[in-house]
């Protein structure tokens, strides 16, 4: 049953195609677009003493801010299941629920890990971008991913609205990449040097990441500390939401 | 027996859903709850699968207390909701593995039932296709599809033709016929007085939550047979002249539908003239008097119409 139900949500998962559109295509696009605008200062002053390329900062900022949309993908196909007449069919039957969410909490971050797996290989085969030590990269980008999903479906599930869910999601997701100086570049005080290194969970990611290609490892532990914690503190806030919305 | 209710009494907020109500139900019956829109059909259907606590009462299903944990009644039971409950993006075959796959059934057991379920559901050759692009006849099939994957012992059908054209209509009142004399028992809820007259074996009048009238269609209609039913269409009809019927002693019941008074008294009496002194000044255009039927059992029963909006 529980494999019925995993390969099920991942099969709507992956048949979303505007989702993937938007998810995929998009942030390709502003990449490509940003790089564009960016190229003749050809290079970016990273915040590590080393530098990095304009593509290589783009390719890490970009799959981060569409990893916050891409909460959609959990909390949308929760309400549809959840907090709609859907529930009563699922209900009527023997079936655990709390699998189901579950279920659709895994799938929906395996199918963000694709398209943020597709936007950084795009990025390095087209765009001859470098991302050194993608093994430990990737990795980072997973406990990114799991933090949104969780993020998104806590406030779903806290206000039993997906208007509520999108509303926040998506001014965080807009304010976000601000705060890591990705549409423009912030100014070079010790203010905004914290909020770019440290204000949010994208920047807690992206900082450990430009850890990991520039050699920087107190940078990478002191960045994702605080990601792990947060991403514990909304996994014991969410199995009570799960437990009563599955009663 | 498979359902018995018993003075089960549910309340939501201010509102009495179900006021001590009581149905039985056997082995292979085809019951039809029949009832305007809130009358508590749904509550009752939700009551029995477990979906809500109920306030008082006891309920048993298949022997069983239903206390609304117990997976072995959830097992046995199958659930057509009014709602259509299916995946739209996805396909027929996805849509009828998954809900099988809710009930326990393994991959082998679907490879048989799915094939066996969409061929009794009449899709055949459009498995594959998105369910989002058929008519509204076929979503509800396939609604109806995703409760029979399990072979249910009771299923619970709740307003299953709402929305849909005749022919699909049809096609599902042939199929519940079919499933009874499989020995299927099905509780089939309904506002469309032809279809519970088509299926069910026994009725329950449902109205205000609570059972107003249970038996054969035969039995109902045999408590009002005494009763005259006369149809008088006006050219333009006038609601006040409902309450100057009303005050003729002799007449039980008047409705206004349209342009058209109903107007229901006992079997032998002549009033006539009284009826026709009321009504002339709105231009009488046509007389009429019928047997009675199960519509007029719940006219006679309630006072109202069964589509009236409640």
């Amino acid at each position: 049953m529980r494999r019925d139900m995993f390969k099920f949500n991942l099969k709507r998962g992956l048949r979303d195609i505007y989702g993937h559109l938007i998810l995929i295509a998009f942030p390709v696009v502003l990449i490509a677009f940003f790089n564009f605008i960016y190229k003749k200062t050809s290079i970016f002053s990273g915040t590590h003493g080393q530098e990095l390329s304009i593509l290589t900062i783009l390719t890490i900022g970009f799959a981060l801010t569409f990893q916050v949309y891409g909460a959609a993908l959990s909390f949308d196909t929760i309400a549809v299941d959840f907090f709609s007449p859907i529930k009563d069919r699922l209900a009527a039957s023997p079936a655990d629920l709390r699998r189901m969410i579950i279920s659709i909490l895994t799938t929906a971050t395996i199918v963000s890990f694709f398209q943020t797996l597709f936007i950084v290989l795009f990025s390095i085969v087209v765009l001859n971008v470098s991302l050194p030590k993608l093994y430990l990269i990737l990795p980072v980008m997973v406990l990114s991913i799991i933090f949104h999903q969780l993020f998104g479906s806590v406030i779903m599930l806290a206000s039993r609205s997906v208007k509520t869910s999108n509303a926040i999601m998506t001014t965080y997701g807009s304010v976000a990449p601000m705060l890591i100086g990705l549409y423009f570049p912030l100014p070079n005080t010790p203010f905004f040097t914290i909020v770019r290194t440290y204000s949010t969970p994208v920047a807690l990611a992206n900082t450990a990441i430009k850890g990991i290609v520039g050699n920087d490892m107190p940078k990478v532990v002191l960045a994702l500390i605080p990601l792990l914690l947060l991403t514990f503190v909304l996994f014991f806030l969410i199995r009570p939401l799960i437990k009563k919305v599955a009663s | 027996m498979i359902v018995r209710m018993e003075e089960v009494m549910k309340r939501f907020g201010r509102n009495l859903a179900l006021d001590c109500f009581n149905l039985q139900m056997e082995k292979g019956e085809v019951i039809g709850l029949l009832g305007p829109n809130g009358a508590g059909k749904t509550t009752c259907i939700r009551a029995i699968i477990g979906l809500i606590p109920i306030d008082d009462g006891e309920i048993s299903v298949f022997g069983i207390p239903q206390d609304g944990k117990n997976k072995e009644i959830r097992r046995r039971i199958g659930y057509v909701t009014q709602e259509l409950t299916i995946y739209e993006e996805m396909s027929v075959w996805d849509n009828l593995a998954f809900f099988g796959g809710l009930y326990g059934l393994t991959k082998e057991q679907l490879s048989v039932r799915v094939p066996e379920v969409i061929r009794i559901i009449g899709l055949e050759g459009r498995e594959k296709e998105r369910v989002k692009q058929f008519s509204g006849g076929m979503k509800r099939r396939l609604n109806i599809g995703c409760a029979l994957l399990h072979e249910p012992e009771l299923l619970i059908m709740d307003e299953p033709t709402v929305g849909i054209d005749p022919q699909s209509r049809n096609f599902i009142l042939e199929f519940v016929k079919t499933l009874a004399s499989h020995g299927t028992s099905i509780l089939y809820t309904s506002h469309y007085i032809e279809e519970v007259e088509a299926v069910a074996s026994r009725i329950h009048i449902m109205d205000q939550g609570h059972t107003i009238a249970n038996g054969t269609l035969k039995e109902l209609i045999a408590r009002i047979k005494g009763d005259s039913h006369i149809l008088i269409d006006v050219r333009i009809s006038s609601e006040e002249k409902i309450a100057a019927l009303r005050a003729i002693p002799e007449i039980k019941e008047v409705v206004l539908d349209d342009n058209r008074y109903h107007i229901v008294v006992p079997g032998g009496i002549t009033v006539f003239d009284k009826i026709l002194a009321v009504l002339s000044e709105l231009t009488i255009v046509n007389v009429n008097s019928k047997q009675p039927n199960l519509e007029d059992v719940f006219l006679t029963l309630t006072g109202k119409q069964l589509r009236d909006e409640a």
